[in-house]
């Protein structure tokens, strides 16, 4: 099959929304499909934002495809008569984050215009697609609040898998991900205050800027954790991030209402550990099940210590939800074969 | 400094450009001091009143965190930025001077006048924004000049993986590569292939524009009865198979109407020392090959063209000899991207 795949971007900012566009395609070329992937620059600003739409609709791929794969928003806008959606986010900013503190623009009647312009052309659009599916069931439910349509959840697999699994049962927390404040990992460095064992944290991933890493580094020098918290705060290649899941205790990710499970828990669950979460973690908690494949507590240091312990003690326990987070995986399905036999369809 | 390398897409199809645009954006990313992307806006020009579509599109799109553009194709090179160096391989031709012949989907009519107007206003529009106008050849600095009244630069694009093309020894076949489509004219050497020497093979490689292209191409084979001595291989062509195809041959054949530049095709048979048969209307390919030194010049027509195939399979020793002098020839003009990329960032 001629399979366009169609996502947005912006020029030298790369991110999950461009991996999955380029594992999707890598994926069905193994499969023999022909692939064209197409990025389209895409500005968030909400000056413009109704215009490059319009633009974007304009746009047509034709009959050279026998079918079109929109991902990251609008690329969905561009008209297909095999179009298929698999719906990673919103434009959050107009949709759930619009009530937020935090929103970056007034709310005036220009932008409560251009929002209503793109939620009509959202809903048009999307609605036109053969099928749709979402990456997490927090994003099909955010679909179903604010355009009323249906989804069906379709969890994006690793690409290559098989590159995680399990080594040893070592006596460090590990959490990889990018350094950002709504990830949390200072919860996770105050934590290791509270911990009796001797338990130990390590953070891996790269910062956006230095400001948070600083401080980051600011709680280990003031409370004195250096020799117990490892701060990894760059960009770590792909092969010393399978090392640091293979040899862990178990895995940490904290986000802050994530859309999705995230990857960092996928990855962990190929390693065969177990995952340490909060109630507050949004997408996570669809993988992540309570004292089944890991654990999941408040959004509190003590919390957060006690179950660092916990696992620390009780390695047995930590090995046994390791194992049944492979099988988590497994049984949620989440495969390249289901994903293409899905878009395909 | 974040480059950006813009550049139009037909969904599933390669050639030069493509080619050209993706071992740009690679040169650049192994700059000192540069990083760079490519993108790739889809065009769709059938029927004539989506060039309207694919116009206002561009005009509509927003480039963030970048700091210079470097744009090579109508109509992606519209898109705005307030550092734009255009580096031109060919406008859309079929509103220029392709006007008026059989080869333009612009008749002459109100709705073709519109869109006509359409693309040369944008294009005069965006050339007064660009900083720095370069084009590929002679050819389309001409016409952009007759046409537009600008003046730009030559920037001749080198060979993308020279190092592919080298002679592997004389074969008996001539091989024509590239796109296939009317203008390339891949079925006037097929008609001509009716009237040379029964010893006399070709071989046709490259990926059809459309499928009528290669359905065209396909009942010519079978209505002149040549499927044992025209093989076809349509589709996109894996940079080795191309490089096998070339290095081996005889001699290539490559007879585009009227073309924009010196060509790819030339230029990497060059490098595999082989001669080319060309037309005398072919364009830029002209700068290239000259007649009986490193390959043959013909009119336009199935007798000629099957003289000139005739005469590279009656005479291997001069084929030989002309491909000989191609390989001198190229080594002599050709660019380097060092050089090639200093000026496009200059």
């Amino acid at each position: 099959m001629k399979v366009a795949i169609c996502s947005t971007i912006v020029p030298f900012v790369d991110g999950g929304g461009r991996f999955i566009v380029k594992w999707l395609a890598a994926t069905l070329r193994t499969r023999g499909h022909q692939v064209e992937e197409i990025y389209l620059p895409f500005s968030d600003d909400p000056n413009t934002l109704v215009q490059q739409m319009m633009g974007l609709r304009l746009l047509e791929i034709g009959k050279s495809a026998d079918r079109l794969i929109a991902l990251r928003p609008p690329s969905y806008v561009l008209p297909h008569e095999n179009k298929v959606l698999w719906f990673i986010h919103h434009i959050r900013v107009f949709y759930d984050l619009w009530e937020h503190p935090y929103r970056p623009w007034p709310d005036n009647v220009a932008l409560r215009s251009v929002r209503a312009a793109l939620m009509a052309a959202d809903n048009a659009t999307i609605s036109e697609s053969r099928k749709v599916f979402t990456n997490s069931n927090v994003v099909g439910n955010r679909l179903r609040k604010f355009n009323g349509i249906e989804s069906q959840t379709l969890y994006p697999p690793l690409f290559e898998p098989e590159r995680f699994g399990f080594q040893s049962l070592g006596d460090e927390i590990l959490y990889v991900c990018r350094a950002e404040h709504h990830k949390r990992q200072h919860l996770a460095v105050e934590a290791m205050k509270h911990v009796r064992t001797p338990v130990k944290l390590r953070l891996c991933g790269a910062a956006s800027s230095e400001q948070y890493p600083d401080e980051l580094r600011k709680i280990v020098r003031e409370n004195g954790l250096e020799s117990k918290v490892t701060t990894n705060l760059c960009w770590i290649t792909e092969e010393e991030k399978a090392a640091a899941f293979a040899h862990c205790l178990a895995a940490l990710y904290i986000p802050l209402d994530e859309d999705s499970y995230g990857y960092p828990s996928l990855e962990a669950s190929h390693s065969r550990k177990a995952v340490i979460t909060t109630h507050d973690s949004g997408g996570v908690l669809e993988l992540i099940e309570h004292e089944n494949n890991g654990l999941v507590c408040e959004p509190t240091p003590e919390a957060l210590a006690e179950c660092f312990d916990r696992l620390y003690e009780n390695r047995n326990l930590a090995r046994e939800m390791g194992r049944r987070a492979e099988e988590r995986v497994r049984e949620l399905n989440i495969t390249w074969d289901h994903v293409v036999e899905q878009l395909l369809s | 400094m974040k480059v950006l390398v813009l550049n139009n897409m037909a969904p599933f199809v390669r050639g030069g450009a493509e080619e050209l645009a993706d071992t740009l954006t690679a040169k650049l990313n192994v700059t000192k001091g540069v990083r760079a992307e490519l993108v790739r806006v889809p065009f769709t020009w059938d029927p004539p009143e989506k060039i309207l579509d694919s116009i206002l599109s561009c005009l509509a799109m927003q480039i963030d965190n970048v700091d210079r553009v470097i744009a090579l194709k109508f109509p992606a090179y519209l898109i705005h930025h307030p550092h734009k160096t255009l580096w031109l391989l060919h406008q859309y031709r079929q509103a220029y001077d392709l006007r008026g012949t059989n080869l333009t989907n612009l008749i002459e009519d109100k709705c073709s006048d519109d869109v006509r107007n359409a693309i040369v206003s944008s294009d005069n529009a965006c050339f007064v924004s660009c900083r720095r106008l370069f084009v590929n050849s002679r050819i389309t600095q001409a016409r952009l000049s007759q046409f537009n009244g600008f003046s730009s630069e030559i920037l001749l694009p080198p060979v993308t993986s020279q190092d592919d093309f080298q002679n592997t020894g004389y074969g008996d076949y001539i091989f024509a590569g590239g796109r296939i489509n009317l203008m390339k004219r891949q079925h006037l050497l097929v008609e001509a292939m009716a009237h040379a020497p029964s010893g006399c093979k070709l071989i046709i490689a490259g990926p059809p524009e459309s499928e009528d292209d290669g359905a065209r191409l396909k009942q010519l084979i079978a209505d002149l009865g040549l499927h044992d001595r025209v093989m076809l291989d349509l589709g996109f062509i894996p940079r080795e198979r191309l490089a096998f195809y070339v290095n081996g041959a005889l001699a290539c054949a490559y007879l585009p109407v009227d073309e924009d530049s010196v060509g790819y095709v030339t230029m990497e048979s060059f490098y595999a020392s082989k001669a080319v048969i060309c037309c005398s209307d072919s364009g830029g390919i002209l700068d290239l090959v000259s007649h009986g030194q490193t390959g043959l010049v013909v009119e336009p027509d199935a007798e000629s063209v099957s003289m000139a195939l005739t005469l590279m399979i009656c005479n291997p020793a001069d084929a030989k000899r002309m491909g000989e002098n191609a390989r001198d020839a190229i080594e002599q003009i050709s660019p380097d991207w060092s050089n090639t990329i200093d000026r496009l960032l200059a």
